[in-house]
C-alpha cells in the first residue's frame, strides 16, 4: 500500500496525540528552572481524563451558543491542525491557498469562543472576550507578515509548500527567514496566551486573557477547551518549528528528527522566556504586537528591495 | 478640656478619663484633628453603656496617646460626623454606628463594616454607582478564584480603567473581641494568637503587653528581647512572602520561586525556638514559653545569614529588570497627602513617605532600649511598597543580629499578678504590616470589660480603593498584593 496516502492522518494523530505532552513538557522544564520538582509531564493527559469523565454544568443565563462553542472549536482547531506538515509528511488537507483557510478556520475558532463568552454574561468574561478581541486585531497581521511574506516571495500558496520552497543558498535570504520565524515567535507566545502577554498560570481574574474567558465552563467543555489550547500550542510551535526543515536534507527520518529536536528546543525556549520575563502592562501588549508586525513589515520591504 | 495623656502600655485609671458633654466632645475631637493628631479609637467604654464614648488619639512627636470622652443621651446616640473635614474618622464613625447604633450626622458615606445587610441610619445601603454607555461593573469574590479569603470588591470601569473600587468585607467575622472578653486567660493568647494568621506574634505580643501591663508584671528583659525578636522574623518572612506575591502577580516565576524558599527559612528558624513556624505557642503572660540555646542562635544566625545573602542577589534581580520596573512603578500611586488624610498606617503609609511606624514613634518591649531606623519613600506606588519590604528586611536581619549576639542574661519567665480593677491600658505594636493597637479595659472585679483589637488593615483597606482609581483593573491583583492586607484581622 501506498503509504503517502496515510501520511496525512497518520500527522494528524500525532499532532492530537503529542499536544498535551508538549505542554506538560514546558511545564516540568519551567518547574525544574524555578527550582520545584513540579508535576509529572503526563500531567495534561490526567487532567483531561478527569476533565473527560465530569459532568457539563451551563450557566442558567447561556443560550445554545455556549453549548455548541467548545465544540466547534475544537473541530475547527483540528481542521486546522490538518493543514500542517510534520517533517516531509504530506499534511491531510493541502491545496493551492489553505494558508488563508488556516488563518481563518483559526479565527473561526476564537470568533465563538468570544461569541460564547460573551453568552454567559458575567462580566469577568465580557472583559476578557473583549481584551481577546483587541490583541486578535493585532496578532492578524503577524501572521500574514511572516508566513504570508514568505509565501509572497515564493508565490506558492499552500503551507506545505511555502516552508518547503525554503532554501538556504542566499544569505540575504536567511537572514529574512530568521527573522520570520522571531516574528512568529512573538505571535505564537500572543496566539497561546503564554507569558509575556498572558499568564497560563495565573489564578487571578481580573488579569487573564484567554483564561477568563473560559472561566464558567465545566467538564466535558472545559475538556474541550482545554484540548483544544494544547492543540493550538502545538499548532503554533510547528509553525516556529517547519522554519528549520530546509536545515536538514530532504529525507522523513531528517524530517522527524528536526521535529522531535525542534519541539523540544522551542519548549525549552518557552520555559526560559516564561521563567526570566515579567508580564506586560496591559496597555502596553499592542505595543508589541506592532513592534512584531513592523518586523515582518521592515524585512519583507527589505528583502525585496535588496534582492 | 484636656485630654488625658497616656503612654503606650501605660495603665491609667479609667475615672481619670474626663467625659464632657456632646457639644464639648466633639470640640475636643476636632481640635485633636486638627493639630494633626491621628485617631486610632472611637467606641464606647462599655458595650452596656453605649453612651459614654471613648476616642483616642496618637500624638507621634511625644508617643502620647490621648483619650477624650464624651456623654451622650441613651436615647439620641446622634453626633456631627467629623467625617467631612478629616477622612480619617470615616471608617470609625462607620463601625460605631453599625456596632453600636450611633448615628453620625451629615456623614459623607455611611457603609457597613462588617455587616452586608446591616440597615446604617434610615435606608439599606446600596453599593455606590457609576452611569453612563460605557461603564461597566465588575464585581469580584467574596469567592475568588484562588485560595485566599473571602471579600466582595466592586469596580466601576469605563474600559480597562477603574474609577471606584469599592471593598466589603465582613466575611470572616469571628467576634473575636467578644470571645476574648469571656475567656480564660490560656484561651486568650490562642484567641490573640488567631487575630489574623499572618500576623501571630505582633498580635500576641500586644495582646500580652496589655494584660501584664494591667497587672503590673514585669516582663524580664531577656524575653523582652526574645519577643521582638520573634516579631522581626515574622516580619523578614512576611515581607520576604510578600516580594514573592508580588513577583508572582507578575508572573515572574524565578524570583517568585526564590524568595518562597527563603521565607520558609525564616520561618523554619522561628520554628526552631518554638516548634511552630508561625510563633504560634511563644508567648505567654509574664514572658516567653521558651529561650534560645546557644545551638539556636548559631543555627539562626546561619539560616539569617542565607537569606541576608541571596536577598541580595533577588533584589538586584527584581529591582533592576526593566520589564519589572514598568509594572511597578508608578502603579497604584497613593500621595503623602491622601495617605495622611485618610490615615493609613504602617508598611503602606510609610512607602507613602509617611513617618509611622510604632517601633520608634510608640516604643515597646525591647525596641526602648535597641531602636530600628524609620524607613520611608516616597513614590507611593507598588514599586515603593515593594521596596521598602527589602530595604526592612535588611533593618530587621541587622536587629537580630546585633540582639542574638548580645542576648540578656536572666529569666524569660515572671509570675503574673492578678489583673487590676477599673484600670485601663493601650498597647501598641509594630506587626509587619502596620500598627496594631489593643485596648483594653477592666471592671470592678477586675475581669475585662472592654476588648478592641485595630489592626493596620483596618485604616488600610480604604488606601487600597484610593490606590486603584484610574488605575487597570488588570493592576488591581498586583496592587492588592503590594499591600497585602488582611482579612480577618479587618473582620475580628
Amino acid at each position: 500500500m501506498d503509504i503517502e496516502i496515510l501520511q496525512g492522518p497518520i500527522a494528524i494523530f500525532v499532532i492530537i496525540g503529542i499536544a498535551p505532552l508538549f505542554a506538560g513538557f514546558i511545564n516540568k522544564q519551567k518547574a525544574i528552572l524555578t527550582g520545584r520538582i513540579g508535576a509529572p509531564v503526563l500531567q495534561p493527559y490526567y487532567d483531561l481524563l478527569r476533565l473527560f469523565r465530569k459532568e457539563t454544568i451551563n450557566a442558567k443565563s447561556s443560550s445554545f451558543i455556549s453549548q455548541i462553542s467548545p465544540l466547534i472549536n475544537f473541530i475547527v482547531i483540528i481542521v486546522a491542525a490538518a493543514m500542517l506538515p510534520i517533517g516531509y509528511w504530506k499534511p491531510l488537507i493541502s491545496f493551492n491557498g489553505d494558508i488563508i483557510l488556516f488563518a481563518y478556520t483559526l479565527g473561526l475558532a476564537r470568533f465563538f469562543q468570544i461569541l460564547a463568552a460573551m453568552d454567559i454574561g458575567s462580566s469577568f468574561e465580557g472583559m476578557g472576550a473583549s481584551r481577546e478581541a483587541t490583541f486578535a486585531l493585532f496578532a492578524e497581521p503577524i501572521f500574514f507578515f511572516t508566513l504570508g511574506s514568505v509565501a509572497f516571495i515564493s508565490g506558492l500558496t499552500s503551507i506545505y509548500d511555502i516552508y518547503h520552497s525554503i532554501r538556504l543558498d542566499n544569505i540575504s535570504y536567511i537572514v529574512f527567514i530568521i527573522i520570520c520565524s522571531i516574528s512568529a515567535f512573538i505571535l505564537a507566545i500572543t496566539e497561546c496566551s503564554r507569558m509575556p502577554v498572558d499568564d497560563p498560570n495565573t489564578h487571578l481574574e481580573l488579569t487573564m486573557i484567554h483564561e477568563v474567558m473560559i472561566l464558567d465552563n465545566s467538564g466535558f467543555d472545559l475538556f474541550l477547551y482545554l484540548y483544544s489550547s494544547y492543540i493550538k500550542l502545538f499548532i503554533y510551535a510547528i509553525l516556529e518549528i517547519s522554519f528549520f526543515y530546509p536545515f536538514s536534507a530532504k529525507s522523513y527520518l531528517l524530517g522527524i528528527v528536526i521535529f522531535i529536536v525542534g519541539s523540544i528546543i522551542l519548549s525549552l525556549t518557552l520555559a526560559i522566556v516564561e521563567t526570566i520575563t515579567s508580564r506586560f502592562k496591559m496597555k502596553n501588549i499592542p505595543q508589541y504586537l506592532l513592534f512584531a508586525t513592523a518586523i515582518g513589515i521592515l524585512n519583507l520591504l527589505i528583502y525585496t528591495f535588496t534582492k | 478640656m484636656m485630654p488625658l495623656e497616656v503612654q503606650n502600655n501605660q495603665s491609667f485609671d479609667l475615672a481619670a478619663i474626663p467625659f464632657e458633654d456632646r457639644k464639648n466632645f466633639r470640640d475636643a475631637v476636632l481640635e485633636e484633628l486638627s493639630n494633626g493628631n491621628r485617631m486610632i479609637g472611637l467606641y464606647p467604654i462599655e458595650k452596656t453603656h453605649s453612651e459614654k464614648l471613648i476616642a483616642l488619639f496618637a500624638e507621634p512627636d511625644s508617643s502620647m496617646i490621648h483619650i477624650i470622652g464624651g456623654i451622650f443621651d441613651e436615647h439620641n446616640l446622634q453626633f456631627e460626623s467629623w467625617a467631612n473635614e478629616f477622612p480619617q474618622t470615616n471608617y470609625y464613625e462607620c463601625e460605631l454606628s453599625e456596632n453600636y447604633g450611633y448615628l453620625p450626622l451629615n456623614h459623607p458615606w455611611l457603609r457597613p463594616v462588617r455587616k452586608q445587610n446591616f440597615i446604617l441610619g434610615d435606608k439599606p445601603y446600596h453599593f455606590y454607582r457609576m452611569d453612563g454607555e460605557e461603564i461597566h461593573e465588575v464585581a469580584v469574590g467574596p469567592i475568588h478564584a484562588g485560595v485566599i479569603e473571602p471579600g466582595h470588591f466592586r469596580f466601576q470601569c469605563h474600559g480597562e480603567l477603574v474609577y471606584n473600587l469599592e471593598i466589603n468585607l465582613g466575611y470572616q467575622h469571628r467576634g473575636i473581641e467578644k470571645l476574648l472578653l469571656n475567656s480564660n486567660p490560656l484561651q486568650r493568647i490562642i484567641l490573640s494568637e488567631s487575630i489574623a494568621g499572618d500576623t501571630v506574634i505582633g498580635h500576641s505580643h500586644a495582646h500580652c503587653n496589655a494584660i501584664e501591663n494591667l497587672s503590673n508584671t514585669q516582663v524580664s528583659f531577656r524575653a523582652q528581647v526574645v519577643r521582638s525578636i520573634a516579631e522581626e522574623i515574622e516580619r523578614i518572612a512576611m515581607h520576604l512572602s510578600g516580594l514573592g506575591g508580588v513577583a508572582n502577580d507578575i508572573g515572574f516565576a524565578l524570583v517568585s520561586s526564590s524568595y518562597g524558599r527563603l521565607r520558609t527559612l525564616a520561618i523554619n528558624s522561628l520554628a526552631l525556638l518554638c516548634g511552630s513556624r508561625f510563633g504560634r505557642g511563644l508567648f505567654i503572660y509574664g514572658g516567653v514559653r521558651f529561650d534560645y540555646t546557644d545551638e539556636i542562635i548559631e543555627e539562626t544566625i546561619a539560616n539569617l545569614q542565607i537569606i541576608k545573602n541571596d536577598v541580595a542577589v533577588i533584589n538586584e534581580y527584581l529591582f533592576s529588570s526593566t520589564g519589572v520596573l514598568t509594572r511597578f512603578e508608578n502603579t497604584g500611586i497613593i500621595s503623602k497627602e491622601s495617605a495622611q488624610q485618610i490615615g493609613m498606617v504602617g508598611l503602606a503609609a510609610r512607602s507613602s513617605g509617611l513617618e509611622n511606624d510604632a517601633r520608634v514613634q510608640f516604643p515597646y518591649g525591647a525596641y526602648r532600649y535597641n531602636p530600628v531606623s524609620l524607613i520611608t519613600l516616597s513614590s507611593g506606588d507598588v514599586f515603593a511598597r515593594a521596596r521598602l519590604r527589602a530595604l526592612e528586611i535588611d533593618e530587621s536581619l541587622k536587629f537580630i543580629n546585633d540582639q542574638l549576639e548580645n542576648l540578656p542574661q536572666g529569666e524569660i519567665k515572671t509570675n503574673v499578678e492578678n489583673i487590676i480593677a477599673k484600670k485601663g491600658v493601650i498597647s501598641i505594636t509594630e506587626g509587619w504590616r502596620g500598627e496594631i493597637i489593643h485596648t483594653v479595659f477592666t471592671d470592678e472585679k477586675g475581669n475585662l470589660a472592654l476588648y478592641k483589637i485595630k489592626d493596620p488593615s483596618f485604616n488600610n483597606w480604604y488606601g487600597l480603593s484610593l490606590a486603584l482609581r484610574r488605575t487597570a483593573i488588570s493592576d488591581f491583583p498586583l496592587c492588592n498584593k503590594s499591600f497585602d492586607l488582611s482579612y480577618a484581622g479587618h473582620d475580628l
